[in-house]
């Protein structure tokens, strides 16, 4: 979804605090917000029928895979962050590097729940498995969705940083689609401890 | 045609997707018994049963859902018409886009709708057969949901690029057509999932992705109703003062 594309340039960006990018954007944040607090109200409330069963699959999951690709996620978060500084700071020439960065990382998400996948689909582990299952697979599977439209998201600016278009004047669509990357990033930090750690 | 006329059916168009709402809830959901839908984990001979207990209802629900499905269409062209507006006298792939979307959405809701028709049609087949339909019907509107997701981002950029003094869509809500589209993605899981909440039957697969579809539609319904009422507003005194002159 590359929203920046189309959304016009910066008009009014008074003084002092503002809600960063396009301000509407914010209300597609609140949308996924309470669409995956829904899902988690949900996880917990199936989880509660099936206490004993959600323990023991969860103890299948590999934690260490998780915190890594929690830390793949908030290092992004914070090459985005620098990205937008970068630009701010009137620094077009830095924007691509960290956006980049924040690709890569992004990418590396997706390969670590490849490999995570393949393992659980190997160990004769599937969607159907158990209600346990079904929603990690369903959850992590909806999140990665996003991760790879953030990711496009990304490659968008970083193809429209290269070329200089992002400086204190302009500062509109990098805001807007840094912001969604941080809610994808924030949906992980709740998806983790929620499917890996909660006991 | 003179525009007094253009605009009527235009108006006509725009409500004929209220009227689709209204239609599809009376007869796919209530005639056709698909509140709460058949879950897929019902053994065949159930599932038969609950055909046979419903059949006439679900023969009418259906037969009359493929008809009224068509109401989509002509509210996609009025959409249509406004979004290329908006792209004014540059190519209108996205009114394109939107168009074929809208159209191959009638196609994928009216083809499930038959495959049920096709069950409720010879009663003494095997429940297995009663199974395949239900499945195929189910897989059929649940899977191919992007056609639909397709028209609605085109209709959200068109809006977000839109540059008029009274926009068509506010901002909001494209972005709300957005989320509403991505809401979509839980169903693909229907393709593997036999139970839980993101089964057909289910809360994260069914009510709540429908549910989603109904808020955008009801909204762009209103905004397009409004923009063809402001058009109205602006038309009828200037089409007045021609009758007056003629």
């Amino acid at each position: 979804m590359p929203i920046e594309l189309t959304a016009p340039a910066l008009d009014t960006d008074k003084a002092g605090r503002h809600l960063p990018g396009d301000p509407d954007l914010w209300f597609l944040i609140l949308a996924e917000l309470l669409t995956f607090g829904m899902f988690f109200v949900a996880y917990v409330g199936y989880r509660a029928m099936e206490p004993a069963v959600f323990d023991a699959s969860q103890r299948t999951l590999d934690r260490s895979l998780g915190v890594i690709n929690t830390l793949l996620l908030l290092t992004s978060s914070w090459a985005v962050v620098s990205a937008v500084r970068a630009a701010r700071a009137d620094r077009p020439q830095v924007v691509p590097r960290y956006l980049a960065g924040a690709i890569v990382l992004g990418f590396g998400f997706m390969v670590i729940k490849y490999f995570e996948y393949s393992a659980k689909f190997a160990a004769g582990i599937s969607l159907n498995t158990d209600t346990f299952f079904n929603f990690y697979f369903a959850l992590t599977m909806i999140h990665l969705g996003h991760v790879v439209g953030g990711t496009v998201v990304l490659i968008v600016l970083w193809s429209n940083a290269r070329n200089g278009r992002y400086h204190s004047g302009n500062m509109r669509g990098i805001e807007s689609g840094a912001s969604f990357w941080h809610l994808v990033d924030l949906l992980w930090i709740f998806l983790f401890p929620l499917l890996y750690l909660l006991r | 045609m003179d525009e007094k006329t253009s605009l009527r059916y235009q108006l006509i168009s725009a409500w004929c997707g209220p009227a689709f709402v209204i239609t599809f809830i009376i007869f796919w959901l209530g005639f056709g018994h698909n509140f709460p839908n058949p879950s897929p984990s019902l053994a065949p001979e159930v599932l038969k049963t609950r055909y046979l207990d419903n059949l006439g209802e679900i023969r009418l629900g259906f037969i009359i859902s493929m008809i009224t499905v068509c109401l989509y269409m002509p509210w996609s062209c009025v959409l249509a018409g406004q979004m290329s507006r908006i792209e004014g006298k540059n190519m209108p792939i996205l009114s394109y886009l939107q168009l074929i979307g809208g159209a191959l959405t009638v196609m994928v809701v009216s083809f499930s709708a038959m495959f049920w028709a096709v069950a409720a049609f010879r009663p003494e087949a095997s429940p297995e057969t009663f199974q395949l339909m239900t499945d195929t019907g189910w897989l059929c509107i649940d899977l191919q949901y992007a056609c639909t997701t397709l028209q609605m981002v085109a209709a959200a950029l068109v809006g977000l690029a839109d540059k008029s003094k009274v926009p068509l869509f506010p901002r909001w809500v494209c972005y709300l057509t957005i989320w509403c589209g991505i809401s979509f993605f839980p169903a693909s899981l229907t393709g593997v999932m036999k139970d839980g909440p993101f089964a057909w039957s289910g809360v994260l697969s069914f009510y709540f992705p429908y549910f989603c579809w109904l808020c955008w539609y009801s909204t762009a319904s209103v905004f397009m109703i409004k923009e063809i009422r402001r058009r109205m507003s602006v038309a009828e005194p200037a089409a007045a003062g021609r009758l007056a002159t003629a």
